[in-house]
């Protein structure tokens, strides 16, 4: 069996040498960054200080990044559970416009329904549009082998498209100079679990459905056939387990994910769907994800300090002109650093 | 045809690694980086395109390297090595161009490259003009698919190059150096992505923007895939590819009560409708994806 740098099968090492080795990366990172932006002339440690510590600073930074925090946990998650059975789910975006769209429709179409009934009724228009999303990829993949990356890729520029017909022609806004539609009904909107700065009670639910997935993957019969698959699939096949269903399952599970991502961003902090809804959380994501190695116990303060930076480096390129890519550059480096690692300690 | 040219030229690249046993999946991020790079290369030079595109595939060249090094040498997943890399290529593609032109109200210009008809062959009524006037890196896609055929199927070393993707152990006992024949695909590969990349500033836009590929890099994986993994193949593949894409662009242009948008979802939803039927039939490299160790004695 090929050796596999990164899957939740792997044996349980202490978690110091995790740790130290999380901690080596991301310094080293910094480090070489730093150097690289030193040279260019721009005052790194105030840079490194803004990036590190303006979610700290203020309520309203703290909030900022729980609001970020939010949908990058569950489009890793969305990118994660398929990964554990070694499927990659490269959709997330796709399937979050999708969730968008089914939340948006649900709050667009019916607004005479009371909040009780209105906002549950968005959230699961918002799953099964995710998961409709996902499930044409899985479907290919079920069916005919197609290759899963290329799919979900392919289904996120079609939701491009999907997007930009519903903010331009069925509920266009036309006093907003971007592509966006009419506000959902209040109903619609999810309460708040702090009104100033606002945070929405989505955060809750991302947390609750985070701990649900660590459960199913970790400590249920179905995911474990599920990491089984991702093992090894001859051998899944060999003890009767439905490899293929159990893909095709895993990829619609992830979609259902990245749809609620979506369906929390347009009740919780949008109120209406718009262009751009899915930001770059699709980018962040699996690099969430492949940091974290696919480890559910590891994802959401991996998810939460990928927040802290986007957070950090928006307000640096405001106050210093340095742009925000820098960071991608550290994430990035970080990423193969943690990954080679690995190869270390392999050695 | 001016469509046809970054699709030949990433899906031969990919081909390329593939054939090897190496599965690129960052041609979006490298296509990224060599089109900021050589839009870079020419704008900072005063337009010369030359060194533009020299530099994107010195770029490409870097990013093959990286994921030659990281599969092959340290055995990581190719994948995980792949999307790390299409990350790291759309990080740095933004930067540059931000470090080095900042934010500007006008975009910044680049001349786009020149068409060059060949004498005598573009006089012929029709086919002339369509096919024997056009820019130099049009000729280049043509001349590479024929050299990249022939070199595949009528030469030793790409005999061992194809012996590497589909069985490395038995390459390795006849001699072949591995590692040696991936590195140098997966290098010669990414060259041809970073091209491909530089491409599209020099003729579509004549500037960087960040949506510049658009997918282009994922249709080209899709596109190999649909070529069987064989030049000749993914040349013809590219006209079909290339014909969507131009099919879009008109309807967008004439309308024809169709919302555009659907349109524009036209290249994604026909690459899946195409890859139905003929998936499964489809050849691919035995170890494709797959890294070699030679001190391990069972593979799969």
């Amino acid at each position: 069996m090929a050796e596999r740098a990164l899957g939740p099968a792997r044996p349980r090492r202490a978690g110091v040498d995790a740790a130290l080795s999380y901690a080596v990366s991301v310094a080293v990172a910094f480090a070489a960054v730093g150097v690289f932006l030193a040279a260019m002339g721009f005052d790194v440690p105030r840079a490194y200080g803004t990036i590190l510590f303006t979610s700290f600073r203020t309520a309203n930074g703290f909030a900022q990044t729980l609001l970020k925090f939010v949908p990058l946990l569950l489009l890793t998650l969305a990118f994660v559970v398929p990964l554990a059975a070694w499927k990659f789910n490269i959709g997330g975006e796709g399937q979050l416009i999708a969730g968008a769209i089914g939340a948006g429709a649900a709050g667009i179409v019916l607004p005479g329904l009371p909040a009780i009934a209105l906002i549950p009724l968005g959230m699961l228009a918002g799953i099964a549009g995710g998961a409709l999303w996902a499930a044409l990829p899985a479907w290919l993949l079920y069916r005919f082998g197609i290759n899963e990356i290329l799919t979900t890729v392919l289904m996120n520029f079609v939701s491009f498209g999907a997007l930009d017909y519903v903010t331009t022609e069925v509920w266009p806004d036309p006093a907003a100079g971007h592509p966006t539609s009419v506000p959902i009904a209040v109903g619609a909107r999810l309460p708040l679990l702090l009104a100033s700065p606002p945070l929405h009670a989505g955060l809750v639910v991302a947390l609750a459905v985070a701990a649900a997935t660590h459960v199913y993957v970790n400590r249920t019969t179905g995911g474990y056939e599920l990491r089984a698959v991702g093992a090894n699939p001859r051998a899944a096949l060999l003890h009767g387990i439905a490899v293929r269903r159990l893909s095709l399952l895993a990829l619609v599970l992830g979609g259902a994910l990245a749809g609620l991502a979506g369906a929390l961003e347009v009740a919780g902090v949008h109120h209406r769907l718009i262009e751009g809804v899915q930001s770059n959380y699709l980018l962040l994501s699996i690099l969430i994800g492949l940091i974290a190695k696919g480890n559910l116990i590891a994802v959401p303060p991996v998810a939460f300090a990928i927040a802290v930076l986007d957070v950090g480096a928006r307000a640096m390129q405001r106050t210093m002109q340095i742009p925000v890519e820098v960071v991608f550059v550290v994430e990035g480096l970080i990423l193969i650093f943690v990954l080679l690692s690995d190869v270390v300690r392999r050695r | 045809m001016l469509t046809l040219v970054p699709y030949v030229l990433a899906s031969q690249g990919t081909m390329l690694a593939g054939r090897a046993g190496i599965f690129n999946v960052s041609q979006e991020g490298i296509m990224l980086a060599g089109a900021s790079v050589g839009f870079l290369g020419a704008y900072l030079s005063g337009g010369n395109l030359l060194q533009g595109l020299v530099l994107a595939t010195v770029t490409g060249a870097l990013f093959g390297l990286a994921l030659a090094y990281f599969t092959t040498t340290l055995k990581m997943d190719q994948f995980v090595v792949g999307l790390a890399l299409f990350f790291i290529g759309l990080a740095i593609s933004t930067l540059l161009y931000r470090l080095a032109v900042g934010v500007t109200l006008t975009p910044p210009l680049i001349p786009t490259l020149r068409e060059i008809a060949l004498p005598g062959l573009s006089h012929i009524p029709v086919v002339g003009e369509i096919v024997f006037r056009q820019n130099v890196l049009v000729y280049g896609a043509i001349v590479l698919s024929l050299i990249l055929y022939l070199f595949l199927y009528t030469s030793g070393p790409g005999l061992a190059l194809r012996a590497v993707g589909e069985h490395p152990m038995a390459a390795d006992s006849l001699g072949v150096n591995v590692p040696v024949v991936r590195y140098v695909a997966t290098v010669v590969g990414g060259m041809l992505i970073g091209l491909a990349g530089a491409y599209l500033p020099m003729v579509y836009t004549a500037t960087f923007t960040d949506g510049i590929v658009r997918g282009r890099g994922w249709l080209s994986i899709a596109l190999t895939f649909f070529g069987g993994w064989s030049p000749h193949l993914i040349f013809f593949g590219a006209l079909f590819f290339a014909a969507v894409e131009v099919l879009a662009f008109r309807v967008q242009v004439t309308g024809i009560g169709v919302p555009y948008q659907v349109i524009l979802m036209l290249p994604y939803l026909a690459t899946m409708a195409v890859m139905m039927p003929t998936f499964r039939r489809l050849q691919i490299p035995a170890f494709l994806g797959k890294n070699y160790d030679r001190e391990r004695r069972m593979l799969l």
